[in-house]
């Protein structure tokens, strides 16, 4: 009994999850308070609880650690919790049950996922993950998001039945369901095909290159309050698990290198900001993915840190934008400065952080990953990052903020962002200023101390090159608009590697579902009708007109009785 | 949802041409700033690398270059997956 109540209290993770389902039950006015009290428990509980193996569970002969604070999974718990507040205060005083259920209970999947200490853990919860956070996308109780949802659940399913395929099979092979490195390769270099089906689960929800358009699909279609909380934590999640089973696998310095750029241009492109941003998530991600590949972890931990703060900030800041004029459309936005200037001020923090301007926290944590492709001499992969770098500048550093605030004047004139907001984006906005001035306590968390004990961000030489890549990155923006170069804002769909599966991928499903649907009916109607012919010929043999419902005459039934006691006769004779 | 629509498009302090030639004065003048630090011994690194770091303006030409192909090159990707509006949600 004590065991069990060791491995519910222990775990922040479960905390949370209490907090989540008690605002099923609770009047809906109260549901704010409870999740931010939650919160603040479990913040407590993983403050208390120290670095250390907790909640040991047997399964079947083999121990389960369901809580492992290391200073790996720290950082990420730490800064999960404190997206958690974020977000709970931001959607302050929202009524909906569904959501402020999923408000708690998907960071709390994440939570538990980053504190797993074996790989069945981290299945549980990165289901719990896929299920909890669907209903945030199904939040608008529109059919286009009723869709959207299906889509995206069925992708976080796939990606769970691969992990599980990838645990069963790393079980065979090691015989430990501990969740440790793993590498992609064995010692001759090979492959692994177990370890190959766990990269791949981890890439779906990393949203890798083709496996990314999920995000796009689902995010944007969320509530204002749930895209913001979705663009956190599973990506997080995935980054984490890759940064524990796979840092260091070359291939990924490649695959991330790849992510940070194709989202540019769609980004470019795209006229629902929402989305501009989703595509700066695909970005973002691959600068973390390609520090994992480099096996920089304090890049990849100190990046999604950094991250989680100022995309979070920017998706706030497009999301008040959007609470108060019911759009995220870039040719129905712009002119809002005049009346939400705090909100545009705000705004511009997250967008300076994001590309990384020094005094940022972009800036504290960026350098670690263009260092560490420095270091490693890949030159093309270091050019990729600083071209990526200006990619990013344009969409979310400028694109974001000036569409929304600036550009052309939609003529709207809404009231600045309610209080809740403005407190969750200006902590944001003071975190990433904060951090980006003073970044120690950030380092601290770092989980390679000895790696950053020799790390300087604020070296003369990574302050100017920084600055002359955004300045003069800026510079051509103004030349772009000054020459009217700049592409205009169009409302459209931009097609990406959704439309493979929601349009000929629907059809042949349509197909399949039709071609199966006749061939059932073709073999019911064969096997039916051989069975209709069955049950007449029996009933035409023992029906009441049939041979056998006949009377038999007492002669004849003493003549078989003859006939059979003479066989038995016959065959006891034989023996 | 609250948003009050006004007709007139009453000029606010970024849509004045002061402002607009101050930022893009002091831009500039930053961005000029920048580019000549990077010729300045005390502000290279002192192990580069690669040789390009030692450029002194590498990464002011390469922010310009990169941003302007982005917009240039990018904004052609338009013609290739560009759609109308709802083109999912007639089909669906």
């Amino acid at each position: 009994m004590t065991g069990a109540l060791d491995l519910f209290i222990n775990n922040p993770a479960v905390i949370l999850t209490v907090g989540a389902l008690m605002c099923l039950a609770i009047p809906r006015h109260l549901a704010s308070p409870i999740l931010l009290i939650a919160t603040a428990i479990s913040a407590v509980k993983l403050y208390t609880l120290g670095l250390g193996n907790y909640g040991a569970v047997s399964l079947f002969g083999e121990t389960l650690t369901t809580v492992r604070l290391d200073p790996l999974s720290r950082i990420f718990a730490v800064v999960f919790h404190i997206a958690a507040a974020l977000n709970i205060i931001y959607a302050w005083g929202q009524r909906d049950r569904a959501q402020n259920f999923a408000t708690l209970a998907y960071p709390a999947a994440a939570l538990g996922g980053v504190l797993a200490g074996d790989m069945i853990t981290l299945f549980f919860w990165w289901e719990m993950a896929a299920i909890t956070s669907v209903f945030l996308v199904w939040a608008p109780g529109t059919r286009v998001t009723y869709l959207s949802g299906m889509r995206y659940l069925s992708i976080q399913i796939l990606s769970g039945v691969l992990l599980l395929g990838g645990i069963v099979l790393t079980f065979r092979e090691t015989g430990t369901l501990d969740f440790n490195f793993i590498g992609l390769r064995d010692d001759n270099g090979a492959i692994k095909f177990s370890a190959l089906v766990m990269f791949l689960a981890f890439g779906i929800k990393s949203a890798f290159p083709l496996l990314h358009n999920w995000v796009q699909d689902a995010y944007p279609k969320s509530t204002i309050t749930g895209a913001i909380i979705l663009s956190i934590f599973t990506t997080k999640l995935a980054v984490y698990s890759l940064a524990r089973a796979f840092p260091g696998t070359i291939e990924l310095v490649y695959i991330g290198a790849v992510m940070t750029i194709f989202p540019i241009f769609f980004a470019l492109i795209e006229n629902d900001l929402r989305k501009v941003l989703t595509y700066s998530i695909n970005n973002q991600v691959g600068f973390m993915v390609v520090a994992i590949g480099f096996g920089a972890i304090n890049g990849a931990a100190g990046y999604a840190f950094g991250n989680i703060i100022f995309e979070g900030l920017l998706f706030m800041a497009l999301g008040a934008a959007m609470y108060r004029t019911g759009t995220s459309k870039a040719t129905e936005l712009g002119g809002l400065y005049k009346t939400m200037p705090l909100t545009m001020g705000l705004c511009i923090v997250g967008a300076l952080s994001i590309s990384a301007f020094p005094g940022t926290l972009g800036f504290v944590t960026k350098g670690l990953i263009i260092d560490a492709a420095g270091e490693a001499h890949m030159f093309w992969i270091w050019l990729t990052l600083l071209f990526a770098s200006a990619g990013v500048l344009e969409h979310a550093g400028i694109k974001i903020p000036y569409f929304t605030f600036f550009a052309h004047d939609s003529g709207k004139r809404p009231k600045e962002a309610p209080i809740g907001m403005m407190i969750a984006m200006g902590a944001s906005a003071a975190m990433c200023l904060g951090l980006g001035f003073f970044p120690e306590p950030l380092y601290a968390l770092m989980p390679d101390q000895a790696a950053i004990a020799g790390y300087h961000p604020y070296s003369a030489y990574h302050i100017v090159e920084q600055l002359q890549l955004l300045l003069w990155a800026v510079l051509a923006f103004a030349v772009l608009i000054l020459l009217k170069w700049y592409p205009a804002e169009v409302p459209s769909t931009n097609l990406d590697t959704d439309w493979f599966w929601r349009i000929p991928g629907r059809e042949l499903l349509g197909w399949v579902t039709g071609a199966s649907r006749a061939t059932w009916i073709a073999l019911w109607g064969i096997f039916s009708g051989r069975v209709q012919a069955l049950m007449e010929r029996i009933y035409a043999v023992h029906g009441p007109e049939g041979q056998m419902a006949r009377s038999w005459p007492i002669g004849f039934m003493a003549l078989w009785t003859a006939i059979l006691l003479g066989l038995v006769l016959f065959l006891s004779f034989l023996a | 949802m609250s948003s009050d629509h006004h007709n007139h498009h009453d000029e606010g302090w970024a849509d004045k041409k002061a402002f607009r030639n101050a930022f893009l004065g002091v831009l500039i003048i930053a961005s000029i700033a920048a580019a000549i630090a990077g010729f300045i011994p005390a502000f290279q690194k002192e192990h580069p690398h690669f040789a390009v770091e030692g450029w002194g303006v590498f990464f002011a030409v390469w922010g310009f270059a990169a941003f302007m192909f982005i917009v240039l090159a990018g904004q052609h990707l338009r013609k290739l997956v560009g759609r109308k509006e709802g083109y999912y949600e007639e089909r669906e």
